[in-house]
């Protein structure tokens, strides 16, 4: 019996000693060196002098180095801009997939399997060259002005690329598969049987709406929002490929800290701003999900 | 007729969503033959001449308009991209792997942490992870280069692979695993006649969806690939932020058809297993 268990548990050391191993010293160990970088003193030339430095975090939320700078609430606007263009972002691929998800699930299966094809398609794509597809379009000798020129509609060119409804744009092409999903689950598993009963007993659609599906198909609606918002908030690529100066993310912002400032510490601090959001946001979502395990079935 | 009108507009609806998704995917295709070196959106004729640049071929407009910088420097991106990718797969599916198997196999203690481990590169934004690796190889004195990428994607790629094979283990039927040990096969023979092969589609799923994310994968790669190492993905970054060539285009559409194939492919193989 002993030998047995021994023999599980090295089985089980094998199995796990590995990955526990990589994931150690390449993800937690990783994480916990930024946490302590976003605590200390940049250097002068790049670098970090080790020494406890709240103002980090000061310089975004308002207690700047005395010694250096007054504070400068450019962080904080840049900050809630990438929250603001998320939530757009979010509210879009909501209000594009949602009706599209009730017209695929009540397709016939083989078209309804060609249709969930095709949405999660783009996802193999190469992202990079999804978004270069929207430079092509947008710019000022792009594909949606040279077509409006040559209609006689507009006689120069507008500034539809390098703007935050570029980015916003973008955002969107690039996540709807990420809401789809999600939403398209708790959509198909709806039961018709209770949209009939409501209307029977003499709801209108707008009630059999707000009191049957609404409730329904909220946890689907929550789990895309979430998997939505978490890659828009810290996105850089889409700000950087799509948009412009006056349209720069908190992701921008980060990778300018590391790459061109070379202040790492601040860098790790906005680093840690946007995992507190994702964090915060995760914890909600779980409480919630405990609180009403079945989710959501009171209509 | 109200619904009727309703259900009408439900159907446009999708329909422009479907325009949506792939019209702008078929502007770029057609325009990659489009003869015009100057406007890539004005159709003046058709040419193979982008795709024949792209290989270094002599074509009619090399003379006019010589665009791509090196084919060398593409084609060394593109080889770097291969090395990555299959170096990750192999990685990331082992460990996933045997971290699915051992949660699923061996209840014990710390199940509840490795789940958590595992989940956290999924749900941390790329930029935070890209970051933290930088910070910790250069803490380390890593040299930036293939290395550093190979091992930085491996991170959060372990993580996908772990939920596909576990998707599997927890569908799979254990009275076979049951059976052949009391029919007295030895642990190892029922993990290779019966575990594995009811496993393998998930691990050629895992693997599958690993290699296709690592090619792709730009913000990671971005920030620990140094200086001198480039993949397909930083490639295409920096020349979009260096200005639009036609080349770029006709890139854009092979890539397209590479990883649209990679996709059926891992369809058929999903639709053969059943």
């Amino acid at each position: 019996m002993s030998t047995l268990r021994s023999r599980k548990r090295q089985q089980l050391a094998l199995l796990l000693g590995p990955v526990t191993l990589f994931l150690g010293v390449f993800l937690l160990l990783p994480l916990a060196i930024m946490v302590v970088y976003s605590f200390l003193m940049p250097g002068l030339y790049g670098g970090v002098e080790w020494s406890y430095y709240p103002h980090n975090y000061g310089r975004i939320l308002g207690f700047a180095d005395p010694e250096f700078e007054v504070f400068d609430p450019v962080y904080l606007s840049i900050f809630a801009r990438s929250v603001k263009i998320a939530l757009i972002t979010v509210a879009l691929t909501l209000l594009v997939c949602y009706p599209a998800a009730f017209q695929i699930a009540a397709l016939p299966d083989r078209w309804k399997n060609f249709a969930l094809f095709l949405i999660t398609l783009p996802f193999f794509a190469s992202l990079i060259v999804r978004l270069f597809i929207w430079v092509l379009i947008l710019r000022p000798t792009g594909f949606i002005n040279l077509t409006l020129e040559e209609l006689g509609l507009i006689d120069a060119p507008l500034d539809l690329l390098y703007t935050e409804g570029a980015v916003i744009l973008g955002m969107v092409y690039i996540y709807i598969p990420f809401m789809f999903l999600p939403l398209y689950a708790s959509v198909e598993k709806l039961d018709w049987t209770l949209i009939r009963a409501s209307q029977d007993l003499g709801a209108g659609p707008f009630d059999t709406f707000r009191r049957i599906i609404l409730p329904l198909t909220l946890p689907g609606i929550a789990g895309g929002c979430i998997i939505v918002f978490i890659p828009a908030l810290g996105n850089f690529i889409v700000p950087a490929v799509l948009g412009g100066a006056k349209s720069m993310m908190l992701g921008n912002l980060i990778e300018q800290q590391f790459l061109a400032a070379r202040n790492w510490p601040f860098g790790s601090a906005l680093a840690m701003l946007v995992m507190a959001v994702v964090l915060l946001l995760l914890y909600f979502a779980i409480r919630q999900e405990r609180a009403d395990p079945a989710g959501s079935g009171r209509a | 007729m109200f619904r009727h009108l309703g259900m009408k507009a439900l159907l446009a609806f999708t329909l422009l969503f479907f325009a949506f998704i792939y019209v702008p995917i078929a502007l770029i295709v057609v325009y990659s033959f489009n003869a015009d070196p100057v406007n890539m959106m004005r159709w003046s004729g058709f040419t193979l001449d982008w795709y024949r640049q792209i290989f270094g071929l002599r074509n009619a407009a090399s003379e006019a308009a010589l665009y791509i910088e090196t084919t060398e420097q593409l084609l060394a991106a593109v080889k770097n991209s291969f090395i990555v990718a299959f170096s990750t797969t192999a990685l990331s599916t082992v460990l996933g792997t045997s971290a699915a198997m051992a949660l699923y196999r061996h209840p014990f203690a710390g199940q509840r942490f490795y789940r958590v481990l595992l989940f956290v590169p999924m749900l941390m934004p790329d930029i935070v992870l890209g970051i933290a690796l930088l910070i910790f190889f250069v803490g380390a004195g890593a040299q930036l280069g293939l290395g550093t990428i190979i091992t930085g994607q491996t991170t959060f790629l372990t993580s996908y692979v772990f939920i596909v094979v576990s998707a599997r283990l927890a569908g799979m039927d254990r009275s076979l695993e049951q059976a052949s040990a009391d029919l007295g096969a030895s642990e190892w023979t029922t993990f290779r006649r019966i575990l594995l092969p009811q496993l393998m589609p998930g691990i050629l799923g895992g693997a599958l969806l690993a290699f296709i994310i690592s090619m792709d994968d730009l913000v990671i790669t971005y920030f620990i690939s140094g200086t001198n190492t480039q993949t397909l993905p930083i490639y295409i970054f920096g020349m979009l932020r260096r200005g639009i060539k036609p080349e770029v285009n006709a890139l854009a559409v092979m890539m397209l058809v590479f990883s649209f194939a990679i996709a059926f492919a891992g369809l058929y193989l999903r639709n053969r297993k059943r």
